[in-house]
């Protein structure tokens, strides 16, 4: 399939239906609208489900509805809507059932703005309910990267029967890039074992997050927490440019990464020894990949659309040797590469100013 | 309710906040936000005594608008922040500005249980049957076979009616108004306002850019009086630019009729706000099925939350005396923890 001029939302919401997503349940809340809008046309004319639901609540218990009969549901919406969402979220956690979705963020806390923002980075990676448990978090920076990243949500949700997030900012969600899409994908023909299907001559399944008694609820978390060491084993996702040679790292992801890439190619040419580190899964976060990188690199910037959520992260997995700094944007404010390189290029002055020191 | 000293005379102009009105031109919003603060001076409430609350939607764009105390609340939530500020404050004349989004679909929870509770508060709802602030999505009201920008195929829902729904929730005032009779509009929310308890006002207010032909000939001056019955306490429901039609009963049916030789005056349903059935039985006659109703629909003397919450305070204290919280701390079982 050739390339085609694609905008972020729809293009997103047309790989998810490509990518076999047989039910969307959402409401309409900006920057995202559009997505929910191409669902709206596209999933009846292919015999889907679309439903827009009378709030961002019901939205994610329709989801949990349809992802405990076994069928490949997503929802989208915007921070505000997501934090709408916990209580649903939580109960799908509780009781494993596959499910996708995709957050548009934009500026809070509360209303906010509509401006692209990585204000959710702890909603979605930390929490996402009360209890103990993870979603994958998935974090692209182009729009082919999110039109991947919607099949591989699909997919990670089913293998794991976990909640799968995608999130971006308004920025991608508006903009318009040349990106291909996937081929449409065959739907199941049956549903998984483990769902509601109608008991009929197989023993009886259950879907519930309801484990009285404290151990049996503690058993339960333990089994939670083995799959979700599984996923941190096996579904980290990063990217790395320049640093091989880098004695700075700029640690940033989603729109921040695209604009701190600029800012790397443009201080290269300066001949300052920068790279950058794209973390794409926000959970599992690469902590041990960004570790290994403090090795050798002992001075680490975090670009954040935000007043600073992934650095703790990052603190996390470079430990209390490197030092970091952080450059970030909150409020729906994109930073220029120009900041960027004034940041760098003052922490590599003062740098070498120390090494002269020393 | 207080009236006391009201030492200047307000007018609309004091209720003009210094904000620029950010709806866009032509919207029906323009004149309830006029009408609203045309009423205001005449409702005996010090400026300083009026609360607007609102929530998400181009309609909860209000209290910027006003120069009154005002909160741009959460989605669908505005009836709960003025329950709990009606409630602990009974002297404030709290106004709630909802949508069909906003007061029907996250909020319509909290709508039906504000509509019960009968606190001292007036809810306003504009409906224009579809979502604006996000580009024309379809609403609650939304007809069945709208086509918008997410039912593209058209709508397979079927509409909240809101008037209905104010009165099956308990509703002490429900009534309707539209935003292009400014006359009848600026009446009933005075009214409204007068009402002791919960009021509810829907507004029938025309989107303009989203939603432009919703309303028909209700926007139209000239052809209106066809499609509108004026409701009025006591009086007939006649109807037309002309007087020439009206509402009778055929067994429980309502039906419209031409006046003349078949059906006179005499034949047709004589409005009564204070009768729940016939408020029923108007609730669910639809426009453009019927024309559509105006005015008063229900009203009903009955006293507020405040009150009886009140009663039940000072029953209490009657009965067990004013309360004492050291006794209460030491009325039960104590331990000494070592
Ligand atoms: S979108 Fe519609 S309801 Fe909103 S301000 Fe414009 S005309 Fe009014």
């Amino acid at each position: 399939m050739a390339k085609e001029l694609l905008k972020g939302n729809v293009a997103i919401a047309e790989a998810a239906i490509r990518a076999g997503c047989q039910a969307y349940f959402g409401y309409p809340i900006t920057p995202q609208t559009e997505l929910l809008e191409h669902m709206s046309k596209r999933m009846p004319e292919l015999g889907r489900t679309f439903l827009q639901a009378e709030s961002e609540v019901a939205a994610v218990n329709m989801v949990y509805g349809a992802a405990s009969a076994g069928v490949r549901v997503m929802t989208s919406s915007s921070s505000p809507g997501i934090s709408l969402m916990q209580e649903g979220l939580s109960y799908i956690a509780g009781s494993e059932v596959p499910a996708v979705f995709v957050d548009v963020m934009r500026g809070g806390p509360g209303l906010g703005n509509i401006q692209p923002s990585q204000s959710d980075y702890n909603q979605v990676t930390k929490t996402a309910g009360h209890g103990d448990y993870r979603p994958i978090v998935l974090a692209p920076s182009t729009i082919q990267e999110a039109i991947d990243l919607m099949v591989l949500s699909f997919d990670l949700a089913e293998k794991y029967r976990t909640i799968v997030f995608m999130v971006l900012d308004g920025a991608i969600g508006q903009m318009m890039e040349p990106a291909e899409l996937p081929p449409m994908r065959e739907l199941p023909t049956e549903r998984p074992s483990w769902a509601l299907t109608g008991k009929g001559n197989r023993d009886k399944n259950i879907v519930t997050s309801i484990r009285l008694g404290a151990q049996p609820l503690a058993d339960f978390n333990d089994i939670l927490q083995e799959k979700l060491a599984v996923i941190e084993k096996n579904e980290l996702r990063y990217d790395e440019l320049y640093t091989d040679d880098a004695e700075l790292v700029i640690v940033a992801y989603g729109t921040a990464a695209r604009v701190a890439h600029t800012a790397v190619k443009h201080l290269r040419e300066e001949n300052i020894p920068v790279g950058l580190f794209r973390p794409i899964t926000l959970w599992p976060f690469p902590y041990q990949q960004l570790g290994e990188l403090a090795d050798r690199v002992s001075t680490f910037l975090s670009v954040e659309m935000n007043a600073g959520q992934m650095i703790h992260d990052v603190r996390e997995s470079v430990g209390r040797q490197a030092e970091i700094e952080f450059l970030g944007r909150p409020g729906g404010i994109i930073p220029l590469p120009e900041e960027i390189e004034e940041k760098v290029r003052d922490m590599w002055r003062q740098k070498n100013l120390a090494a002269q020191i020393n | 309710m207080t009236t006391a000293n009201i030492p200047l005379k307000l007018t609309r102009k004091d209720f003009v906040s210094d904000q620029t009105v950010r709806w866009c031109p032509g919207c029906g919003d323009y004149s309830i936000l006029a009408q609203i603060q045309k009423t205001l001076p005449d409702i005996g409430y010090k400026k300083e005594d009026i609360v607007f609350i609102s929530g998400i939607g181009c309609s909860s764009r209000f209290p910027y608008y006003m120069d009154t105390y005002g909160i741009h609340s959460i989605h669908g939530r505005a009836p709960t922040l003025a329950s709990g500020l009606a409630i602990t404050n009974p002297n404030l004349s709290v106004w709630v500005i909802t949508g069909d989004g906003d007061g029907l679909s996250i909020g319509g929870n909290h709508f039906i249980h504000t509509m019960r509770r009968n606190i001292n508060l007036n809810v306003v709802l504009f409906n224009n049957r579809i979502y604006g602030l996000t580009k024309g999505q379809y609403s609650p009201t939304s007809r069945t076979g709208a086509k918008t920008k997410s039912s593209p195929m058209g709508s397979i829902e079927q509409p909240v009616n809101p008037v209905a729904l104010a009165l099956s929730s308990g509703a002490t005032f429900v009534s309707r108004s539209l935003d292009a009779h400014t006359k009848h509009l600026g009446e009933t929310l005075a009214k409204a306002a007068a009402h002791k308890g919960t009021s509810f006002v829907e507004v029938f207010q025309n989107c303009v850019i989203f939603n432009p032909n919703e309303w028909g000939p209700l926007e139209d001056r000239r052809q209106r009086d066809d499609h509108i019955i004026y409701l009025e306490h006591g009086k007939p429901m006649v109807f037309g630019k002309n007087h020439d039609k009206g509402i009778r009963l055929n067994g429980f049916m309502p039906e419209v009729v031409q006046l003349g030789d078949e059906f006179s005056v005499d034949d047709l349903i004589v409005h009564d706000e204070t009768s729940k059935q016939l408020a029923y039985t108007l609730s669910s006659l639809e426009y453009p099925d019927f024309p559509a109703f105006m005015g008063v629909l229900y009203q009903e003397e009955k006293p507020t939350y405040t009150e009886v919450l009140m009663d039940q305070i000072h029953t209490a204290q009657e009965t067990k005396g004013v309360g004492d919280l050291n006794t209460l701390y030491r009325s039960a079982d104590l331990w000494t923890v070592a």
